[in-house]
C-alpha cells in the first residue's frame, strides 16, 4: 500500500462554507438527475425475462455485473487504499453497507417478478414510490426538513402527494394491462421493492452523514448483494446444480444482464452522491426520474405499449408526468442554512455514537478530506480492473443478440444522452469533491 | 482479550443498540417473505 498521511484540522464553518454547501447541493441535484438517466437505462436488459429466463437467474446475473462494477470502478477512480482508509475511520459501516446490499438484492429480484407480471412501464413508477418512504425516513431519522420554512415543507410534502397520485393512476392502469391475478402479484412485488429500496436509504444516509465516500461504501454493499442473491437463487432454483444448469442454458444472454448490472451501478453511484450532498428528501425523488427514462426505453426502444388503447396510453403517460412533476417540486425545495445545521448536528451525534473522528465527518460533509493524504493505485487495483474487464469480454464473446424487438436508432440516441450526462456530472464531481 | 477486540465488540454493541439498525433488518425479513410468497 502506498499511503502517506498528515493530520490537518478542518476549517470551522464560515460564510464561505455556506456558499460551498449551496454548490454541493447543486452538485447533488445534478447527480440525482444523472442517476435517473442511468438507472432508467439499467432496467432495459430485464426485458429478457420475456424470453423465458427465470427471474432469479436474471437478478443473479445482474448482481454479478453489479459486483464487477462495484469493485472495478472504485479501484479505477480512487484505488483500494482509499477504500481501506475510509473503513478504518468508520469500521461499523461495514455492517450497514452489507445490510443495504441485502435489501437491494431482494428488491431487485422483486422488480423482475413485477416486470414479468405487469410490464416495465407500469412496474417502474410503482417501485419508485420508494422516494415517499425515503422522505419519511429522512425527516424522522435524520432531521431533514427540520428548521425548514413552510414553503420547503409544502414543496416536499406536496411533491410527495403528486408522486403518490401519479403512482395510483399507473396502478389502476395495470389492471387493464395484465391478467387480474398476475396484476395483483406484480403490483405487490413492485410496491414491496419500493419499501425495500426506500428503507435502503437509511444505511446510505447513515454512511454519508458519517462522512464515508460512496466509492468505499459500495464495495462492501455489493458483498451483501452477491451473498443474498446467491442464497435466493440457490433456494428458488432447487439447489446449486439446477441453478448452474439454468445459468449455463442462459449463457448466450448473460452478457446483457451483466451489462445491465454495470449500468445500474453507474446510476447508483450518482444516486449515492445525490443522497450525500442533497439529502434523501431531495436526492432520491430526483434520481427517481429514472421512471421517465425507463418509460422512454420501454416505449421508444421496446415498443412496449404498441397496440394499447389510447385511454391506457393516456393513463400511463399522465401518471408518469404527474410523478415527475412531484419530483421536480421536491427538488426545487432547497436546503436552508438552518436545515443544514440540523444535518450537521445529526452527523455529530452519529460520529459520537460510533466513535468516529468528528473532523473526518465534518470535512467529508463539505466534500473535502480530513487528512492530507495521497493514495496511489497499486497492482491490486489494476488486477481488479483487468479481471472485471476480462470477465465482461469473455461473456461478450459468447453472447448473441437477444431475439427481442428493439429499435436501434432510439437505443443509440438514449445511449448518447447517457454518456453526455455522465461525463458532465462526473467532471463536476471530480472538480468539486475529488469523489470524496 | 486485546484492546482491538474490545473496540470491535464495542462497535458491534453500538450497532445492535442503534434502533435505526433494526428498521432495515425487519424490512429485509418482510421483503424475503413477500418474495417467497410470489415466486
Amino acid at each position: 500500500m502506498t499511503v502517506t498521511e498528515a493530520r490537518v484540522d478542518p476549517a470551522p464553518l464560515t460564510v464561505a462554507d455556506t456558499s460551498r454547501q449551496r454548490r454541493l447541493q447543486a452538485l447533488g441535484i445534478a447527480c440525482g438527475l444523472a442517476a435517473g438517466v442511468w438507472l432508467g437505462a439499467a432496467e432495459a436488459p430485464t426485458k429478457l425475462v420475456t424470453l423465458g429466463l427465470s427471474p432469479v437467474v436474471v437478478s443473479l446475473a445482474m448482481v454479478f455485473g453489479v459486483f464487477l462494477a462495484r469493485w472495478s470502478l472504485p479501484a479505477l477512480i480512487q484505488g483500494t487504499s482509499y477504500i481501506r482508509a475510509d473503513f478504518r475511520e468508520a469500521p461499523h459501516l461495514i455492517v450497514w453497507s452489507v445490510l443495504a446490499g441485502a435489501l437491494w438484492a431482494v428488491a431487485n429480484t422483486l422488480t423482475i417478478f413485477a416486470i414479468r407480471d405487469v410490464g416495465l412501464s407500469i412496474a417502474f413508477p410503482l417501485w419508485n414510490s420508494n422516494s415517499l418512504l425515503g422522505i419519511l425516513w429522512g425527516v424522522v431519522l435524520f432531521k431533514e426538513l427540520h428548521d425548514a420554512d413552510w414553503r420547503r415543507w409544502v414543496g416536499v410534502i406536496g411533491g410527495a402527494l403528486l408522486m403518490f397520485g401519479g403512482a395510483t393512476v399507473l396502478a389502476v392502469a395495470s389492471s387493464a394491462h395484465a391478467a387480474p391475478g398476475n396484476a395483483m402479484r406484480g403490483v405487490i412485488a413492485a410496491l414491496t421493492a419500493g419499501v425495500l429500496w426506500g428503507t435502503m436509504y437509511i444505511p446510505y444516509r447513515k454512511a454519508y452523514l458519517t462522512g464515508m465516500s460512496p466509492l468505499a461504501f459500495i464495495t462492501f454493499f455489493t458483498i451483501g448483494e452477491l451473498v443474498t442473491m446467491t442464497a435466493i437463487a440457490v433456494t428458488f432454483s432447487g439447489g446449486v446444480v439446477p441453478l448452474w444448469r439454468e445459468l449455463h442454458a442462459a449463457l448466450p444472454v448473460l452478457f446483457w444482464l451483466l451489462l445491465g448490472g454495470f449500468v445500474w451501478v453507474i446510476g447508483d453511484l450518482f444516486q449515492q452522491y445525490a443522497v450525500k450532498y442533497a439529502g434523501i428528501t431531495r436526492g432520491i425523488p430526483l434520481s427517481n426520474t429514472n421512471q421517465l427514462w425507463g418509460l422512454a426505453w420501454g416505449v421508444l426502444v421496446f415498443a412496449e405499449l404498441r397496440g394499447s388503447s389510447s385511454a391506457l396510453l393516456s393513463q400511463v403517460v399522465g401518471g408518469s408526468v404527474i410523478m415527475a412533476l412531484g419530483a421536480a417540486v421536491i427538488a426545487l425545495s432547497t436546503v436552508s442554512r438552518r436545515e443544514h445545521q440540523r444535518w450537521q448536528d445529526t452527523a455529530a451525534r452519529e460520529a459520537e455514537r460510533y466513535g468516529v473522528d468528528a473532523g473526518f465527518t465534518r470535512a467529508r460533509a463539505m466534500g473535502q478530506e480530513a487528512h492530507a493524504t495521497t493514495h496511489r493505485r497499486s497492482w491490486l487495483d489494476w488486477a481488479i480492473v483487468c479481471t472485471a474487464t476480462a470477465v465482461l469480454v469473455a461473456f461478450a464473446v459468447v453472447a448473441r443478440a437477444p431475439q427481442i424487438h428493439a429499435r436501434a436508432g432510439w437505443a443509440a440516441a438514449l445511449v448518447v444522452v447517457m454518456l453526455v450526462v455522465a461525463a458532465a456530472s462526473g467532471t463536476a464531481l471530480w472538480r468539486t469533491t475529488r469523489f470524496s | 482479550m486485546t484492546a482491538r477486540d474490545d473496540a470491535k465488540r464495542a462497535r458491534v454493541g453500538s450497532v445492535l443498540r442503534d434502533a435505526q439498525f433494526w428498521i432495515p433488518v425487519l424490512v429485509l425479513i418482510g421483503g424475503l417473505a413477500v418474495l417467497w410468497w410470489i415466486r
